[in-house]
């Protein structure tokens, strides 16, 4: 017992004579809100966690005789790699060692916490559980939740750190000086069950982070300006390519316009202009040609999904080498691959697995793994995957030409050329409203202004409600 | 006789300052010049510490500053993990500097860091990792600071060389334009009165002392008025170019705290007067 005394009086000289003064004088250390810990005999201390340093500087803000009744909660494993280290951090913090994912012998994983807390003892816990990325602050695990809602008496002291994930970073060795913040909030009394208290200090947290102290200088990220894609969607036979063309031509007055339709056109000061040819367009026109030729829906698959590719690559092409301010589209390869498959597959598809398709094929998706069920149930979705092909391009403005499938098969027919194998009206039916799903889905998940123009209109009035709406949903991003 | 007066004179301004200092924190309440009185007061202790007791305890005092007030900087912009290196750069060449004055080597003071530091540095930077995204903004950043805070604040080191009272005329000079600004600043709102008032008003006062101080400083008198007439321009020019780095990096002037702007805003007239009276000094006067 004497020993035991000897050792807590030779921590706190160590905190005193030895860490604080060294963070002072090297690294910094500025509270703010200190008053909030006075008169506090018994408390839990929250903070945000992003490096080792954080637990110097919490105890760096403790009364000097709460030095050695304090405990934070520290992962064993991690500190037991070295023995020495182990033996420092014990001796200066005399931290409560857990073992993640292992109970103590109680069968309590919060046992030893509640055994310190009721001994009269102060507690520091990081309840987002590990360092997360820097500047970043992570869910709260349901842990913190837990306890406090066993302890309803007990004021919870929220601090936020703001400096230490750039002197000492999770991604790096190297200990820098830096100033530290420490913003210290008022204490709270947390009622309720263990999610809501969970909730509740995490929007503490949250709202102290956005104090002014924490704020912090932040260099302008590069904007890489595209030119807007506006997209015409619509069954074949909608007047689809028509109204491409005339918005294109309408908003060529004041910039100049590509137009990727059936043939690639470019437009200035409202007139059609020659540009240099792109082999991507012949190969384009080739593979487009046979699809259009195919004799069933199984042989026309292939060749059409290779010529919605190309026209994407072709997107890339255009803004590089002509640089366009606006470009406008007949289709959008990624909308249509996205509403062919539902096409294809015969059971409907829910929204949730349609934005999860359209997500991959835009290549943002990350998270998705090569074993999940999309994958089987759409094996296109893996090929393209794995030969890089998903890397669509969303449109900025959206416009759905809704043509009754009836009347569009009226119009092709009357066209008189060869029909298409999907030409028909049941197909037409199911693509029409495979669209009109696909138009559901980019409103929601991505907000791109979409706008449902009737197409059984005369072209005129097609063509200048579409270009209205162009031009507002423009001006907005503007 | 002059010599045990001037030493009297230091003892006596660093006391009034630190009596100054002493009563704010006692009683815990907000003074006008709350944080300026503390820069000063540490200018004045290395001063005083140069004259009695050691001329290097005194410069690793200015040394010490120096890193406090490139400490803020840093903690202030806006950096990426592999700058990190590029920084312990530019916090290791303040000793290497400010020995340089301790030893009297100019030659290597003055290039230290604007040829070695500033080679040194966009080097480590690139060294720290793979991303090329950002590093004309790094390397620009970091030697910025390092110029300001480590080799314009040098320059009072080398001041503090040649004799004490040298850069104390220094230091009392800025601290009246900068007490001048600011009850003028808030007074008159258009641009050009403003400026001429600025400086206009402080000039008496600067000429005055600088004249007075001659005996001790050693510059003669028609240098002193010279140099009177000199300081409150470079001193607009400082808190000119001070004010612009403050607000891009987001330092609001009523909440001005250690850590955020406090060590910048106080040093800020520093900038320009430091080496331009160096080198006027050093120009005319050795």
């Amino acid at each position: 017992m004497k020993k035991l005394g000897d050792i807590s009086f030779l921590r706190k000289l160590a905190h005193i004579l030895f860490l604080r003064p060294l963070l002072k004088l090297v690294f910094g250390v500025n509270f703010i809100g200190k008053e909030n810990l006075r008169n506090l005999d018994k408390y839990i201390i929250i903070a945000n966690h992003n490096s080792h340093l954080d637990i110097v500087l919490l105890f760096c803000l403790l009364p000097v005789r709460d030095i050695v009744l304090t405990h934070p909660i520290a992962d064993e494993d991690y500190f037991s790699k070295s023995r020495i280290v182990f033996r420092l951090v014990d001796f200066f913090f005399k931290p409560i060692w857990i073992t993640r994912g292992k109970p103590d012998h109680a069968g309590d994983p919060l046992g030893g916490i509640k055994e310190k807390i009721d001994n009269g003892h102060k507690v520091i816990i990081f309840p987002e559980g590990t360092r997360g990325k820097p500047g970043e602050l992570q869910h709260f695990k349901s842990g913190i939740g837990r306890l406090v809602a066993q302890y309803p008496d007990l004021p919870i002291v929220p601090v936020f750190l703001s400096g230490p994930e750039r002197a000492l970073p999770k991604a790096s060795s190297l200990l820098l000086p830096f100033w530290n913040h420490v913003i210290i909030g008022p204490p709270q009394v947390s009622q309720g069950t263990h999610r809501e208290i969970t909730q509740s200090l995490e929007g503490i947290l949250i709202g102290l982070s956005s104090s002014a102290a924490a704020r912090r200088h932040k260099r302008k990220p590069r904007k890489k300006k595209y030119p807007p894609l506006i997209a015409c969607l619509g069954i074949d036979g909608s007047g689809k390519s028509t109204l491409s063309r005339s918005v294109a031509q309408e908003l060529s007055g004041t910039s100049s316009v590509c137009l990727i339709s059936d043939r690639l056109e470019f437009y200035e000061h409202g007139d059609h202009q020659g540009i240099q040819p792109l082999v991507t367009e012949k190969l384009r026109e080739v593979i487009g040609g046979y699809a259009k030729k195919a004799k069933s829906l199984k042989l026309y698959k292939i060749p059409k999904l290779a010529e919605l590719l190309l026209r994407d690559h072709l997107l890339h092409e255009v803004r590089r080498w002509y640089s366009p301010d606006i470009v406008v589209m007949d289709g959008c390869p990624l909308l249509n691959i996205a509403a062919w498959a539902v096409l294809y597959k015969k059971d409907p598809l829910d929204n949730e697995t349609l934005i999860k398709a359209m997500t991959i094929l835009t290549g943002e998706d990350l998270k998705t793994r090569q074993g999940d069920p999309i994958f089987v149930r759409f094996p296109e979705l893996s090929y393209l995957r794995r030969m890089k092909l998903n890397k669509l391009m969303l449109p900025d403005v959206v416009i759905f030409l809704d043509v009754d499938p009836t009347v569009a098969c009226q119009r092709i027919t009357a066209r008189g050329e060869q029909k298409q194998v999907h030409e028909t009206e049941e197909k037409l039916c199911q693509l029409h409203e495979a669209y009109l799903q696909v138009c559901r889905v980019i409103q929601q998940q991505w907000r791109i202004p979409t706008s449902r123009i009737s197409g059984e209109d005369t072209p005129e009035n097609v063509a200048s409600a579409g270009l209205e709406f162009v031009r507002r949903s423009l001006n907005v991003e503007n | 006789m002059s010599n045990s007066g001037s030493a009297v004179t230091l003892i006596g301004i660093f006391a009034g300052l630190l009596l100054i200092n002493i009563a704010r924190a006692v009683s815990r309440k907000h003074f006008p010049f709350d944080s300026y009185a503390k820069y000063t007061c540490l200018f004045f202790l290395s001063f005083t510490i140069c004259e009695l007791i050691s001329f290097s305890v005194g410069i690793w005092i200015l040394a010490l500053v120096s890193f406090w007030a490139l400490r803020e900087y840093f903690s202030l912009i806006d950096i990426r993990l592999q700058d990190r290196l590029g920084i312990l750069g530019a916090y290791m060449s303040i000793p290497f500097m400010f020995y340089f004055i301790l030893i009297d080597w100019y030659g290597m003071f003055i290039i230290s860091i604007p040829v070695y530091g500033f080679l040194a540095i966009p080097l480590l930077v690139t060294l720290g990792g793979k991303e090329t995204e950002g590093t004309v903004f790094s390397i620009g950043a970091i030697d910025f600071g390092l110029f300001l805070f480590v080799f314009c604040m040098g320059h009072i080191g080398y001041l503090l060389f040649f004799a004490p009272w040298k850069a104390a005329l220094l230091i009392i000079n800025v601290a009246v334009c900068d007490v001048t600004t600011h009850i003028v600043r808030s007074r008159i709102k258009s641009t050009w009165p403003n400026i001429l008032f600025r400086y206009l008003a402080p000039l008496p006062l600067t000429i005055v002392i600088t004249l007075l101080l001659s005996g001790w400083t050693g510059i003669p008198p028609t240098h002193s008025l010279m140099l009177g007439l000199l300081i409150p321009i470079l001193v607009i020019m400082g808190h000119h170019t001070g004010d612009y780095v403050k607000a891009d990096l987001g330092v609001q002037e009523d909440s001005l705290f250690p850590g955020r702007g406090q060590i910048l805003d106080n040093l800020k007239s520093l900038f320009f007067t430091a080496p331009v009276v160096f080198h006027y000094i050093r120009y005319f006067l050795t």
